[in-house]
């Protein structure tokens, strides 16, 4: 509670009519000892008895919107209709922050709602003239001694202050660091107000609506796509034919047939601008066809990356673990099995391409509207890429199609182009990528091989693991259009990335390595093949690799694979998530594969699959069942079970929707998903060459939640996606006794194996 | 050279010229941002609109080509709804067509940029198919020409318990 004493409610004076309770934070180094901060406040209490809240980080689609507006009704006492939510402008919202850190936001808007209800606690005692114990709170109306207040009334005519601590930066240039940046997750709320106990919550743990829906469903959302300002210029980009690329000429367009177009370029980033979009757009096409670029091949072509992979000089790997406790193990093991697996490039892929639209005045100011995750990374970003001070840059954040992580570090998109071109032509401009430069030119989930080998004792029992995983950049989120302007960037470092959690406490020794390299074809203006992270990034790769590891130990002990997970670990949230799944999934305890599995013939095969994974204070289970018909190689999953424990469930039917919309998007990965490219250029650039997952794919999916008032909040929507693989190619083993080392498991694949096996 | 068409039920002229995708018409000059650019050839769904009645792909059919037609958006959804109970008073002009209350009810959208494209799939299916089975919707959903109607947010289960929703709303 020492915290609580050096806040300070100050009144800055009455005023008339109306009057709010502005909830704010002073920096150390910036404050003065007379004005409160001048940012904007994390929440303001008005007199109609609603709330405004603000937060820097940003709906993705997930529910952040909701699951914060609950919190905060949640600490407050209040109706979360009675609840607004402001996201993701740097001018408007204080603190920074991203999509990926959900929990820490949570962490930060309940603190802000909790320091804020005992103030108006504390003005409420006054007002009615009794000890704070003596209140009662409902739906925002504080009562005691018979009397009863609302908040909007304990405000009305005054303008007060709430200054709470904080500690952290906004992001900023940290080359020190991997992603080059520092304080991602912005600003933390410090200290310890007094929060309501999980056990009390009303608001919290309920399925209240996603307060950005029906606009979404009724077309009157504003989207980052539909930004139209006066004066703005509509481009098209030209990109290079191939990935490595420099200009050569380009020619100037003709007047005649496209008055009002013209070329823009700097170093290699070639633009055609127009007042009309359809004009920019059919002179892109023109100029891209005549424009000369210098000839490159300097990829190893999709279909040899696992080779180059293989041949590539590593340097030293990222560790984790005892490699002499692991060497032991193996040395005294009754047996060792070994395997390796492998992934091809795969990308986020959202159904709208890129947009920005950009107004840069000079070095005076910038203001971007975007759809970008981290507003304040990006921010920093193209402060960077303009070398104007960060203060002079404004980003506005609104809805847009998913990011699935592309835009988490604040990096990629179009932003860079509309900034250069705006500062080039002195107008406003709006970017609007296609769909073909969206799949060739965005950052891309870099593909990867890892080898992993575990031991086993006599009675079967996994007493170690080692592992290496092999993979270029896959923290390379710097926007294509600075590098090929030549413009400064905030750069990464290629590292060794290990993402893994490790639920499996009674396999005593484990260690893991983890190789990095820069981009494939790194050296191009481009900046290569960038890597970036996906939903679930390196765990998504590295955890298919263990979990595919224990559902071969399991079938070389001839054991069910639940019960063998069940034999390695202690961890009780694990072990009720695994048997509560296989319980609703209808899971036939016996080892793998099924008796009459083969690889041959025209009948449709089934087999069942487990894989589990556990991430961010969440544990998940995946169980797939499927059908396979050897002679075409075609895999239908016929159901898939998925179970979740994420400590306190916040919003079950919301949770119910993520749960299920991940499992399409990891089938998509199992089944479906390559980045393909010759040795010059991405070659998969349009739906019928980058395939995702349809509704005919989609399989009947069960959902198991677990909900705790002991464990905190946990990750309830990501790692959906990571069981999916794993869970598949399981089932593709129970089913044909093959196993399946690489996804996707394509009908082309699986043909190949099934044949090299029979 | 003018384009003359009904968009929603209303006349309009455009001044673009003939070969410009509807699309960019809708959004540019009529300012009409249901329908929005996904692939910009006809392989996503994210750009549908009804053109008498079925559903096209606005991104790669030029203005020309709507001369004299019924264009309807997401936009004009509620209005067809009222205009098919025009007789019946109980169905207040103003209300949202059925498949956008079940779009709403099941809490469809994630990111939410295709869903305007499905809600019109979800129109014209439940036009010719009043009461679909999942296998049904999923067959419409993803067989009907030019190309399936994709979701990265992977919202197809919600959208067919929507589907199912709001064809029991139209029955009733």
């Amino acid at each position: 509670m020492t915290s609580m004493n050096m806040l300070k409610l100050t009144r800055r004076g009455f005023v008339g009519g109306c009057g709010a309770l502005f909830v704010s934070f002073a920096i150390a180094d910036q404050r003065s000892s007379t004005s409160p901060s001048r940012l904007a406040s994390w929440l303001e209490i008005r007199d109609d008895n609603t709330v405004v809240a603000r937060t820097g980080r940003t709906e993705t689609g997930t529910g952040m919107s909701g699951y914060y507006i609950q919190a905060i009704a949640e600490e407050l006492s209040m109706r979360p209709e009675a609840v607004s939510l402001i996201m993701g402008d740097t001018d408007r919202t204080p603190d920074g922050g991203y999509s990926a850190g959900f929990i820490y936001g949570m962490s930060n808007v309940r603190k802000v709602a909790a320091y804020t209800y005992q103030a108006l606690l504390g003005l409420a005692a006054k007002e009615l003239m009794i000890p704070i114990g003596d209140l009662t709170v409902l739906d925002g109306v504080v009562s005691g001694g018979g009397r009863s207040l609302t908040y909007g009334q304990l405000v009305r005519g005054q303008h007060l202050d709430l200054i709470i601590p904080v500690t952290g930066a906004l992001p900023g240039t940290d080359p020190t660091k991997w992603v080059g940046m520092s304080s991602l997750d912005g600003y933390s709320v410090a200290g310890d107000p007094p929060l309501k106990p999980m056990s009390q919550f009303k608001i919290i743990g309920k399925s209240f609506p996603i307060p950005g829906i029906p606009d979404k469903v009724t077309a009157r959302t504003r989207w980052s796509c539909d930004v139209r300002l006066p004066g703005m210029l509509h481009a098209r980009m030209v990109r290079p034919p191939t990935v490595g690329a420099s200009l050569i000429s380009v020619d100037e367009i003709d007047v005649q047939r496209f008055p009002t177009a013209r070329v823009v370029k700097r170093g290699n980033l070639v633009a055609v601008v127009s007042t009309d979009e359809w004009e920019a757009s059919r002179a892109a096409l023109v100029v891209s066809a005549n424009a000369k670029w210098s000839d490159w091949s300097g990829l190893p072509g999709s279909d040899n990356l696992t080779q180059t992979l293989r041949e590539y000089p590593w340097g030293d790997p990222s560790s984790k673990g005892s490699a002499a406790d692991v060497a032991k193990a193996m040395t005294g093991a009754s047996r060792i099995l070994s395997a390796s697996y492998e992934q091809p490039y795969v990308r986020h892929a959202p159904i709208g391409p890129y947009v920005a639209v950009a107004d840069v005045r000079g070095r005076a100011s910038a203001t971007v509207w975007t759809h970008s995750a981290q507003s304040q990374g990006l921010r920093a970003r193209l402060a960077t890429i303009l070398d104007i001070p960060v203060e002079h840059v404004v980003v506005r954040w609104l809805d847009h199609s998913g990011q699935y992580g592309r835009t988490t570090l604040g990096g990629d998109g179009a932003e860079a182009d509309a900034v250069i071109l705006s500062k080039l032509t002195g107008r406003p401009v709006r970017v609007q990528w296609t769909l073909q430069e969206d799949l060739a030119w965005s950052t891309a989930s870099p593909g990867w091989v890892s080898d992993i080998e575990a031991a086993l004792d006599v009675n079967g029992h996994l007493t170690a693991v080692r592992s290496t995983f092999y993979s270029p950049h896959m923290f390379d989120p710097r926007p294509v259009g600075a590098l090929l302007a030549g413009a400064p960037c905030i750069t990464s470092k290629p590292g060794g990335f290990i993402a893994t959690e490790w639920p499996y406490d009674r396999i005593s020794n484990r260690f893991e390595k983890a190789h990095g390299m820069p981009n494939l074809g790194a050296d191009s203006p481009s900046g290569g093949l960038r890597g970036n992270i996906l939903r679930t990034p390196g765990q998504r790769q590295q955890n298919f690799v263990l979990e595919s590891m224990i559902n071969e130990a399991a079938a070389a002990m001839q054991v069910d694979p639940i019960q063998y997970r069940l034999r390695h670990t202690t961890v009780p949230r694990m072990i009720d998530v695994l048997q509560a799944t296989a319980k609703a999934a209808g899971w036939q305890s016996r080892p793998s594969p099924r008796a009459g599995a083969r690889g041959i013939g025209t009948q449709p095969l089934v087999g069942q699959g487990v894989c589990a994974i556990t991430r961010q204070n969440a544990y998940w289970v995946g169980i797939a069942e499927i059908t396979v018909v050897p002679a075409t190689g075609a895999i239908t999953v016929t159901r898939f079970t998925i179970g979740v424990d994420c400590g306190k469930v916040i919003n079950p039917r919301q949770l119910d929707r993520c749960m299920k919309s991940g499992v399409v998007m990891g089938l998509s990965e199992a089944l479906k998903e390559e980045v393909t490219f010759d040795t010059r250029k991405v070659t998969s650039t349009d739906w019928s060459r980058y395939k995702i997952l349809t509704m005919a794919e989609t399989p009947e999916i069960e959902v198991v939640q677990i909900s705790r008032d002991d464990c905190g909040f946990g990750g309830g929507s990501e790692a959906a996606n990571a069981v999916c693989p794993g869970a598949v190619a399981a089932a593709f083993f129970d089913a044909t006794g093959v196993r399946a080392r690489r996804i996707p498991l394509t009908p082309a694949y699986v043909t190949r194996l099934l044949r090299a096996d029979s | 050279m003018a384009s003359e068409f009904q968009l929603n039920g209303t006349q309009v002229s455009v001044s673009a010229a003939p070969d410009t995708p509807l699309l960019f018409v809708l959004r540019n000059e009529l300012k009409l941002t249901g329908p929005r650019l996904g692939c910009g050839m006809a392989q996503c769904g994210a750009c549908a609109v009804l053109l008498d009645g079925r559903e096209i792909r606005s991104c790669v059919t030029p203005v020309g080509a709507v001369t004299g037609k019924h264009v309807t958006t997401v936009e004009g959804l509620p209005a067809l709804w009222a205009a098919r109970h025009s007789r019946d008073h109980s169905v207040a002009p103003k209300a949202l067509h059925p498949v956008q209350q079940a779009w709403i009810d099941e809490q469809v959208p994630q990111c939410g940029y295709c869903q305007s494209g499905m809600m019109i799939a979800a129109v014209q299916l439940l036009e010719k198919t009043p009461d679909p089975t999942v296998a049904q919707i999923k067959d419409a959903f993803t067989n009907t020409p030019p190309s399936p109607h994709l979701c990265r947010c992977g919202t197809y289960v919600a959208i067919i318990n929507a589907v199912r929703r709001a064809a029991a709303m139209m029955k009733t």
